[in-house]
């Protein structure tokens, strides 16, 4: 018995040590859904990837935060899902999510962008592939500095010398940046712009990605916001000289994606889950959560100027109490409705642009010019009109931009560059519980630095009067 | 569970003890197991309550013990045959054995900290295990969440320790660790006993997953004896337990609109528009000036009840049979359930199946068990449950407003989608949710399978080798459909037709034990047993989903009936899914040793590898030693009368807690699309550091019984756990482009105590009446936080070194100006302002979301075969954010119903003290919407009755009947306003509150 049991105590060693020898391999596994990330960057496609998983990140809060706290938008009746009231009624803090969204999401793509940067030169690329490499390289550039500026349109304290900018992120790192002058801020984005430029083939035309012309484009709207008018004029005539305007034939098809006329670049929307812009206006339940503005509505020759029945449908079919003015312009050409691109630059805005810089500039001929052509194309049977002073010029770019570019985020920021207040009619203001006037002395006429930054970051500064 | 085997190695010349055992009533008790002091050898009554057994010469006393009675040791002196009365005495169990999953010590030598709840109170209860174990278990903390059928209960033992890490409990069935959080599937009345391990010295034999507490259930196994059957049913219903916050009715709705006119000019709905004081009313003509005072008429008469229609009385079912026998050899236990449950919400519910068979053998040296638990669910919920949005009928119900009636009087449903062909005043808010809930379907279906098997094997005197097979397998299928033919089918963006999801989530848990247990009896005194054990855990997860669209109605409910996706029809289906894995491999050494039954002391060492942790911190060593002193049994207190039972426990020890994630650790890149084309993102920053969360645990405690009759029992434990290398996401500047990264830091330390007292206030032959009570307290703190100063955490939290976690974070409400009627708000120095700013003005002195008092009373009354048992549990010192109130008192909302206080108490003109703000002012969080969400609640009332043997026995094969009846969650006292104080987490928000119960029933047994 003895020597059995001892046999048996043997044997179950024996057991008990094979499971030690297999257990160590056993409890060595790898992760099937992800990538490990020294792996995330082989060869120059994966470079590609790492690019597109940067445009993935840009978003449209820009253009919904200026529907929301400009005059362009009212809060209808029928709108009861409260959603982004207390924003439209310019209720808002670092607290507040809605206009403090551009912030994260900006930083989070320069992230992506660095990261891309940081690997560009490691990858192995020989050859053919050079041109290509550098033409990555360039659209990282030009994006990262797209990113910087937008977080310049919303969170710059003010559009001048020595306001408040925010930091420029080069590389990757975690730390507690401080917020740049607004002007050092705009060098950046012009140094990166300009470096961008030299490296995209001019053979590059995809529009769903920042191309040669795109830089010349955004090259204006930075000058405009710099008022650096010279700049400004170089830059939209030259990028006028790439891309003309639309015909009227082509207007309208703009919106619906079946011609990319006067589209230098956009953001392409491929399915419905790829975040549709249209569905803030009008979402699929058939509610009108934000209509037009009626300021902005009777600004538009109905009949005969083309943008208004591009951007806003009518329809007095939808019942009692039921807003009748609709935008139009996100819900795109397809059976998914709202599934539609997002036109991020377009020659109409720099036609403006040149006309400001020449108005700003004393070239008051020019500007009217510019205006003039930018209208004819747009309303049937307009006839030419003079404009008797530099101030008349700018009251009239004003009411043309405001309508030109309705909902593509500007108007906010088109008021805040002149510091001229948010003045909303009383008929838009039926369910705006008195919110009708919006000065440049108060805090929300800049949007305010997420809190969650201000807390971590000691080196971040707030927004005035927060 | 350590078996013991019969007749094994008896060296001394035999003799034969026969004999019979009594229990309450005098009946016959069969499977009371009979064993020799100090050994393992023994044997099992049968039906008739009768036993024998070959005793060894020196065997000097017999130990009788079976579940709910008192254990009794009797002394030999030579007879042949004993016969015993056991004392009925299921309250005390003071010496029944405590399952550990892995060692199964008597409480006498065990220096564990733990309760246990048994059968009787577990199985007749309409509620999930888990949700069961409320009031009961002093130091365990269980929120209902929700009450919504088919959902799981929210467990806490000893406090949180952990910031973002896993909290979770941990279950263990029949020895095989099962998933948190699927208990849909599991049939209560299946189970013996759960007991709760609370304390480092049996929580360390979990290692790197104990931390957070251990939960071992058993389930019923078979006993010896003649076959016998049990058959039980059981009907009732449930409804709502009422809120305690009213909304406007369509008087109250119509001043309400008007006065918002007056005051801003702004149209919250037809009060506005068609009053007499709206400027443009003068603008009418006479007749549309009649017709507007007809509108306003009619509106104000019309009053929907709206919990009509998204509120039922739920029915509720259950029938099971069981059936149990067997010889010494082979005993089985086998029952078949059914359980229908309907919700208090429509279209919620929960209907289930379950088989259990329990297997148990032995022959000579070898002794095995199959464990087979087999359950099918089938849930039916409503549409997002705890969201804000409209589609949960449990916000819809208070956002519709009074004045709309969803149906037209030719019974047509009138949502947005018609409204142009049916006219309507109001915003449909109320019918758009109706519309929803009648033409969309919500269901997961749960098939669940535990199976463990173990065998056992003495391979010499005292040396037993054991190996366990365990396996744990679940298969959800959900399944979504939105009808391609109604208004909520038009609405689905992708083409506009209805839309069919399907998707299964498959987890796959197994683990294999095997080792050797040795255990020895020197001379009466010493005692010994020691294990060591190897263990391997493998873990399993594959999920898979798609949504389907373009829906033909004539197939609905079935993939067959999804249209294919081109690039125009907008009916591309969306796929998803997930893999993901982790093992664990451990070693194990445990043992007691216990000197002259007084003196006992416990230690175990666990040594765990894991697959969800860096390389370098992989494998990590656990431990625990404990004391279990028998004061009683000290001469001492032989002669002291009135302390019939004195017992000391301490430990000490070391755990973990398992990671929410398996590769927490990896930086990693996840795929993501721009435009249709694939692309990569940066996913997580990872952490080359990341190590588990360790907790060193002290527990020291007493068993104490009063008076000779044991009428007072006190079970009294304090402890200190302090849970170091605490896992937190740090967090960082965004322009890092990460909100924040992953850190082992920091320390929490809970500590507190835990009493139970029970104590039987009347006890005689015919009457028992005893009440009793728990009561828990837990002071958690941070102590620690590896350098970050404080950061932001949850929904309204802050964590803070010196402040315990689910501390609230918020500006101080300082009232409403009565000049202005502007929200006022306090400074950090006390003064007040009007300027909202939450990061310059939040502060703490909320208090907490996790409770720091919690308990249960209960008390039972027996009178011959009648019985009365009633069940109050309560929370103490927990504030939570009222969500509800900031959708319900929001100028932002006008334009759904709003609560009265919108209307009575909001400022109006100057001079007013009020509430609430003026209608114009920012609605901004503040320490206004936390409130105080202690409750006492009446958790159980059951009344029973034991049809008198006389009667029964003139039914042939009938041993007896019960009927019963029984409410659940009867009244809550409490000053929360919202729907239900324990439901949601760190704020409530239009959760599926928990129903009151009703039900009766009979088991009979035959």
């Amino acid at each position: 018995m003895i020597i059995n049991y001892y046999n048996k105590a043997r044997y179950t060693l024996l057991i008990f040590s094979l499971f030690i020898f297999s257990c160590k391999k056993a409890i060595d596994l790898t992760p099937s859904d992800t990538i490990d990330a020294t792996k995330a960057y082989r060869n120059l496609s994966d470079i590609n990837l790492g690019l597109i998983g940067s445009y993935a990140v840009l978003g449209t809060s820009d253009i919904t935060n200026n529907s929301l706290v400009s005059d362009e938008c009212m809060l209808p009746a029928e709108n009861t899902t409260g959603g982004n009231v207390a924003t439209h009624r310019w209720q808002y803090d670092g607290s507040n999510g809605t206009v403090t969204a551009a912030f994260s999401e900006n930083y989070i793509a320069i992230n992506r962008i660095n990261e891309a940067l940081n690997a560009i030169d490691v990858v192995p690329s020989a050859g053919l592939e050079m041109e290509l490499k550098e033409r990555y390289r360039g659209e990282l550039l030009a994006l990262r500095a797209y990113c910087h500026f937008e977080l310049i349109r919303n969170f710059a304290s003010k559009y001048e010398t020595g306001a408040l900018g925010v930091p420029y992120m080069e590389v990757h790192e975690v730390g507690s940046p401080s917020r740049l002058s607004f002007e050092a801020t705009i060098a950046k984005v012009k140094a990166d712009l300009g470096t961008a430029k030299a490296l995209i083939p001019a053979s590059f035309t995809d529009k769903t990605r920042i191309t040669k012309n795109a830089i010349s484009a955004m090259q204006a709207r930075v000058a405009l916001y710099e008022k650096n008018w010279n700049d400004a004029i170089t830059y939209s005539t030259e990028a006028i000289n790439l891309v003309p305007l639309a015909t009227k034939v082509q207007f309208p098809d703009i919106w619906k994606d079946k011609t990319e006329a006067e589209v230098f670049w956009k953001l392409k929307r491929a399915t419905s889950t790829d975040g549709l812009l249209g569905s803030f206006y009008f979402n699929t339940n058939n509610i009108v959560l934000y209509a037009p503005a009626f300021k902005l509505v009777n600004l538009y020759d109905k009949i005969n100027d083309i943008r208004f029945n591009s951007y806003i449908r009518v329809d007095n079919t939808r019942g009692a109490g039921k807003a009748t003015n609709i935008v139009a312009k996100y819900v795109g050409g397809g059976s998914t409705l709202n599934l539609a691109d997002i036109k991020l630059y377009r020659t109409g805005e720099l036609y403006l642009i040149r006309a400001e810089a020449y108005a700003e500039t004393n070239k008051l001929a020019e500007a009217a010019a510019d205006i003039n052509v930018l209208r004819a194309a747009r309303i049937t049977g307009y006839t030419a009109q003079t404009f008797a002073s530099q101030a008349d010029l700018i009251a009239a770019i004003y009411s043309e931009r405001f309508k030109e570019l309705a909902f593509e985020g500007h108007r906010f920021f088109d008021l805040r560059r002149r510091n001229y207040p948010v003045m909303r009619e009383a008929a838009d203001a039926i369910n705006a519980l008195g919110a009708v006037l919006l000065n440049p002395t108060q805090a929300q006429f800049s949007f305010p630095l997420p809190d969650s930054e201000i807390k971590v970051n000691k080196n971040m500064v707030q927004n005035p009067n927060y | 569970m350590a078996g013991f085997h019969v007749q094994a190695g008896s060296t001394a010349p035999p003799g034969l003890i026969k004999g019979k055992v009594l229990g309450r009533d005098n009946l016959p008790l069969e499977g009371v197991s009979v064993i020799i002091t100090g050994t393992t050898t023994g044997t099992y009554t049968d039906a008739g309550g009768t036993y024998s057994l070959q005793v060894p010469g020196n065997a000097r006393t017999l130990e009788f013990s079976f579940v709910g009675y008192s254990t009794l040791k009797v002394p030999i002196n030579s007879r042949d045959e004993i016969n015993v009365n056991l004392e009925f005495n299921i309250k005390v169990l003071e010496d029944y054995t405590v399952p550990s999953g892995y060692a199964a010590y008597r409480r006498s030598r065990s220096a564990s900290a733990s309760t246990t709840v048994t059968a009787e109170k577990i199985g007749q209860v309409p509620l999930t295990p888990d949700q069961v174990l409320q009031g009961r278990v002093p130091g365990l903390v269980v929120a209902s969440g929700s009450g919504q059928p088919g959902q799981n209960a929210k467990l806490t033992l000893r406090g949180v320790g952990t910031i973002t890490g896993n909290s979770n409990v941990l279950y263990v069935l029949d020895g095989v660790p099962i998933e948190y959080g699927f208990f849909q599937s599991i049939n209560p009345s299946d189970i013996e006993s759960i007991t709760v391990l609370k304390d480092a010295s049996a929580k360390s034999l979990y290692g790197s997953r104990g931390s957070n507490g251990v939960i071992v259930i058993t389930s019923k196994k078979g006993r010896a004896g003649k076959v016998t059957f049990d058959y039980k049913s059981q009907y009732g219903f449930s409804n709502m337990s009422s809120p305690r916050f009213k909304m406007m009715n369509s008087a109250e709705r119509m001043i309400f609109e008007e006065e918002i006119g007056l005051e801003t000019g702004a149209t919250a709905g037809p009060g506005w528009t068609y009053s007499k004081k709206n400027p443009a009313y003068a603008l009418k003509t006479p007749g549309e000036q009649q017709r507007a005072d007809f509108i306003i008429d009619s509106i104000t008469h019309l009053n929907t009840d709206w919990r009509k229609f998204f509120f039922q009385t739920g029915k509720f079912l259950e029938q099971q049979v069981s059936a149990s026998g067997g010889n010494e050899n082979v005993r089985f236990y086998s029952s078949l359930n059914y359980y229908k449950q309907d919700g208090i919400a429509k279209r919620s519910g929960m209907q289930r199946f379950t088989l259990k068979n329990n297997l148990d053998f032995n022959v000579n040296k070898f002794s095995a068990n199959i464990n087979l638990s087999m359950g099918y669910s089938s849930s039916s919920f409503i549409e997002s449950e705890g969201a804000s949005s409209g589609m949960n009928p449990l916000s819809a119900v208070y956002y519709a407003l009074p004045y709309e009636y969803p149906y037209f009087p030719n019974d047509t449903l009138v949502h947005s989608g018609n409204t142009s062909r049916f006219p309507v005043m109001d915003s449909r808010e109320g019918s758009n949710a109706l519309e929803r809930l009648l033409n969309t379907s919500n269901k997961s279906n749960q098939f669940k399978t535990i199976l463990s098997t173990s065998a056992s094997y003495a391979i010499a005197n005292g040396l037993v080798a054991k190996t366990k097979l365990g396996v744990d397998f679940r298969e959800s299928l959900d399944e979504g459909f939105v009808n391609p033919d109604s208004y909520s089918g038009s609405r689905v963006s992708n083409g506009r037709k209805g839309s069919f999801s399907e998707g299964t989530r498959r987890n796959f848990s197994f683990i294999s034990t095997s080792g050797l247990t040795y255990t020895k009896t020197i001379k009466d005194l010493h005692e010994l047993e020691v294990s060591g054990l190897f263990e391997y855990n493998y873990n399993n997860y594959r999920a898979f989903n798609y949504t389907g669209y373009g829906i033909e109605g004539r197939l609905p409910l079935t993939p067959a009936g999804i249209t294919a996706g081109s690039a125009t029809n907008s009916f591309i289906p969306i796929l998803g899914g997930s893999r993901t894995k982790s093992a664990l491999a451990s070693y194990m050494a445990f043992g007691r040793y216990t000197y002259n039954n007084k003196y006992t002391l416990n230690a175990s060492y666990r040594y765990d590898g894991s697959s969800t942790v860096p390389e370098s911190n992989r494998w990590h060593g656990f431990y625990s030693v404990g004391l279990n002193w028998e004061a009683k049994k000290e001469s001492f207190l032989d002669n002291v009368n009135f302390i019939s039972g004195l017992r000391l426990r301490t430990s000490y020890g070391k755990t973990a807690s398992p990671f929410s994630r398996d590769f927490g650790y990896i930086a990693t890149y996840a795929s993501t699309t721009y435009g249709g084309n694939q692309g990569i993102r940066p996913l997580a920053p990872g952490n080359p550091d990341y190590d588990w969360e360790y907790a060193k645990e002290f527990n020291l405690g007493f068993d104490l019984n009063l008076f000779s009759t044991n009428r007072i029992r006190l079970i009294m434990d304090v402890y200190n756990k302090v849970t170091d290398n605490l896992f937190f996401n740090r967090p960082l500047s965004i322009t890092s482009g990460f909100s924040e990264s992953i850190i082992n830091g920091g320390s929490v330390r809970n500590r507190g105590f835990e009493i139970d007292l029970q104590g039987d206030i009347i006890k005689n032959e015919k009457l028992t009446w005893t009440i009793g009570g728990n009561y828990s307290y837990n002071k958690n703190e941070v102590t620690d936080l590896a350098g970050t100063d404080q950061f932001e955490n949850g929904y309204t939290g802050l964590v803070k070194v010196g402040l315990p976690l689910g501390t609230h974070y918020a500006p101080k409400w300082a009232g409403v100006d009565p000049a202005t009627g502007n929200p006022l708000y306090y400074n950090k120095d006390g003064t007040t302002t009007t300027t909202y700013n939450a990061a310059t003005l939040s502060v703490t002195g909320f208090g907490t979301y996790i409770p720091a008092i919690t308990g249960g009373f209960n008390s039972s009354l027996s009178w011959k075969g009648l019985s009365i048992n009633a069940l109050f549990s309560f929370m103490d010192k927990v504030y939570r954010y009222n969500n509800e109130d900031y959708y319900n008192e929001n100028p932002s909302f006008k334009t759904s119903n709003q609560s009265t206080r919108m209307l009575y108490d909001r400022w109006k003109k100057p001079g007013d003290i009020a509430i609430l703000p003026k209608i114009a002012a920012a609605r901004n969080y503040t320490s206004r919407d936390i409130y105080d969400a202690s409750f006492i609640r009446f958790r159980n009332l059951n009344i029973g009755y034991s049809i008198p043997k006389q009667l029964t026995a003139r039914i042939k094969g009938i041993r007896g009947i019960q009927v019963f009846v029984q409410a659940e969650n009867l009244y809550t006292w409490t000053k929360w306003r919202g729907f239900d104080p324990e439901n949601g987490n760190e704020y409530a928000r239009f959760s599926y509150p928990s129903p009151r119960t009703y039900t009766g029933g009979l088991n009979v047994n035959f």
